[in-house]
């Protein structure tokens, strides 16, 4: 970006904040969705209107002089460089040069961007566009919007009359339950479909800008994880036998991405120790409504014990009361832990086992380190003492569900093993004896010389 | 048959001729001597090469040119944010008009069908005098409409005759108005099966 200099872009947005829009045929300008407003998505065509570029020597008056300090005579001359409209070759490299910037978008794209606001070009909104197809398409779409919102209006009362109703006269508390379940359903399927025509909302969830308070935003969103991120987690999960290794079963129902600070990790990754010996951060996406409390696990599922020649479970971390709701999806470990730190009262603590980083002996298989985030019951808060009595050595995650009452609603996993630096994590860890172990695979004897007999030759 | 396969792989824009001066030091006035009565080689024919108007386009050559520069996929839609947007719409609208139409079409079956049932509901529960009479006292229940009831032959009898199914079907016998299958159902003939 250039310094301070306002840019065409700033003009343009100021522009169109105190621009009046028109309405067109008297009908209102925005029908499609009626809760955003009306600025926000009006499309413009990729044009400014905006004064064009000013001559240099408004430029030098304009520059701070924080930067006309630096910039010798010779750049200045050059006049404003924008990186938007920056069009030709040596325009672009002067702005690199001089503002230590690159062009933003393709040369064409600046071109169109610069001619346009020379020429002034009137912005025409998205739903404005001269195109008569498009436009008889928006009618229709527009209607079909209507029939939905009087059907979900009917829906609405349907439901409020049956919800009043007298359970003896519609057959019984369970079938009356059950009828209205149906019709919840009904009207959510209604509340979806009343929006999922509307290509401003199409537009407003592919920049990333929908509002996951809304249904239709929430919706557009599991859709999309469940293309292919979700198919994913799951496989990943099911190869490396989480599911039937700690729990039962697991409808994966959140989005969840794990990483270690600034780095990212996909699920099944091998962590270093070094990396690992911090706590990671979650981001964990609900997609149903309302705020809830979860519990967070981390289980070292390949734990070796050596006496009975098997592995066992080790409890690395839980943390428990962590409010989570669909605008509220990240799960900064590090951060609370330091919150806890800070808090006198005990029941406010969220963290019931703090972190222990995941340590694998030299020549061990690699360890699976299992992150599982579990729903707790009608957002109930648990004890955080009585949570933290959990012991961590063989530890059994179907007995900590069972005895705490949780549901899992998705979990992920990485893996660690042993690296050069396990070694001072493990010293830092307090596990400076286990060190020196090295395991290794027993020798199998070999079956004793069988002679081949006549039948096999 | 793709026709693409018969594309060159390189083109020679010109006859060969410039190519070998590039590389060979031969001077021109080598070439230039070559007699200019020696023709090149040509398919045309000499009557055509000497008539005035020169060669007519040939049908097939045009096809082959037609073939070899419009390739067999449609080239894939690259449209700008605002155009796929508009695409999407139009599309969208259309779907949905389809389903409108496809839900009305079954609806206006389903009610034409009804209606007919009703009609027929209400001749079957019909005596000779026009009167209504009570479900026990008429006949035609069950799969076979010829039965009768308590009252006899009196009661639907319009219902009865309404249902014959002889020569509707001129010589065919309607048990072949089902709709003819690629394969016999699950349980291939109907060996119970009698006319009455």
């Amino acid at each position: 970006m250039a310094p301070v200099t306002p840019s065409i872009r700033h003009f343009s947005l100021c522009l169109r904040c105190v621009r009046q829009l028109p309405t067109a045929n008297g009908t209102p300008r925005r029908t499609l969705s009626t809760s955003a407003a009306a600025r926000e998505e009006v499309q413009t065509q990729p044009s400014t209107p905006a004064p064009p570029v000013p001559p240099p020597s408004d430029d030098t008056t304009l520059t701070p002089s924080t930067t006309s300090q630096v910039i010798p005579d010779f750049m200045q001359k050059w006049g404003t460089l924008d990186p938007q409209t920056v069009e030709n070759k040596k325009q672009e490299r002067r702005l690199l040069r001089r503002e230590h910037v690159q062009p933003v978008g393709s040369r064409r794209r600046r071109a169109v961007l610069r001619r346009s606001a020379l020429q002034k070009a009137t912005e025409v909104p998205f739903e404005q566009l001269p195109y008569q197809c498009f436009q008889e398409a928006r009618k229709f779409l527009l209607e079909d919007r209507q029939e939905k919102i009087k059907d979900i209006e009917t829906q609405q009362l349907r439901i409020r009359n049956l919800m009043d109703q007298d359970p003896a006269v519609s057959g019984g508390p369970a079938a009356k339950e059950s009828r209205l379940r149906s019709m919840r359903k009904h009207f959510n399927e209604l509340i979806i479909l009343a929006d999922i025509n509307d290509p401003v909302v199409k537009r407003k969830f592919e920049d990333g800008q929908g509002d996951m308070n809304k249904p239709i935003y929430r919706y557009l969103a599991d859709q999309k994880w469940r293309q292919y991120k979700r198919l994913v987690l799951e496989q990943r999960l099911t190869q490396m036998n989480v599911v039937p290794d700690l729990l039962p079963t697991l409808d994966i129902v959140a989005d969840i991405d794990l990483g270690f600070g600034r780095k990212s990790v996909a699920p099944g990754d091998f962590v270093l120790s070094t990396i690992s010996e911090k706590m990671p951060r979650l981001n964990v996406q609900i997609f149903t409504p309302g705020e809830r409390l979860v519990t967070i696990l981390v289980v070292d599922a390949d734990v070796p014990d050596l006496e009975s020649d098997s592995f066992t479970y080790r409890c690395h971390f839980v943390a428990s009361n962590i409010p989570l709701s669909p605008t509220r999806t990240s799960i900064p470990l590090q951060r609370i832990a330091q919150e806890d730190a800070k808090s006198e009262d005990v029941s406010a603590k969220k963290i019931a086992i703090p972190w222990v980083s995941p340590w694998a002996h030299k020549g061990a298989p690699y360890h699976r380190l299992a992150i599982l985030v579990f729903e707790q019951k009608d957002a109930q808060p648990l004890d955080i003492t009585k949570v933290g009595k959990t012991k961590r050595e063989n530890f059994n995650v179907r007995s900590f569900v069972d005895k705490h009452k949780l549901s899992a609603i998705t979990a992920t996993l990485f893996r660690t093993q042993w690296d050069e630096s396990m070694a001072g994590v493990m010293e830092r860890a307090g596990l400076k004896d286990q060190i020196a172990v090295e395991l290794k695979r027993r020798r199998v004897e070999p079956l004793p010389h069988k002679r081949r007999t006549e039948r096999m030759r | 048959m793709s026709l693409s396969s018969f594309r060159p792989v390189f083109r020679s824009f010109k006859p060969s001729t410039r190519i070998l001066s590039a590389f060979q030091r031969t001077p021109q006035c080598l070439q230039q001597r070559t007699p200019a009565y020696t023709s090149p080689f040509s398919s045309t024919s000499r009557m055509q090469k000497r008539s005035k108007k020169g060669p007519g386009l040939d049908p097939r050559i045009t096809s082959i040119r037609y073939h070899l520069s419009h390739p067999l996929t449609p080239r894939p839609l690259h449209f700008s944010r605002t155009r796929s947007l508009r695409h999407w719409t139009i599309h969208r609208a259309w779907l949905l008009f389809l389903r409108k139409r496809r839900a009305a079409e079954a609806l206006e079956l389903e009610r034409q069908y009804m209606s007919m049932r009703a009609a027929c509901e209400h001749l079957r529960l019909m005596d000779s005098n026009g009167n209504r009479v009570s479900e026990d006292e008429a006949g035609g229940q069950g799969p076979d409409a010829g039965t009768l009831g308590v009252k006899g032959r009196e009661v639907g009898r319009l219902y009865r005759s309404a249902m014959i199914k002889r020569g509707i079907w001129g010589s065919v016998p309607v048990e072949y108005g089902r709709i003819q299958t690629d394969f016999p159902g699950r349980e291939g003939w109907n060996h119970g099966w009698t006319r009455n």
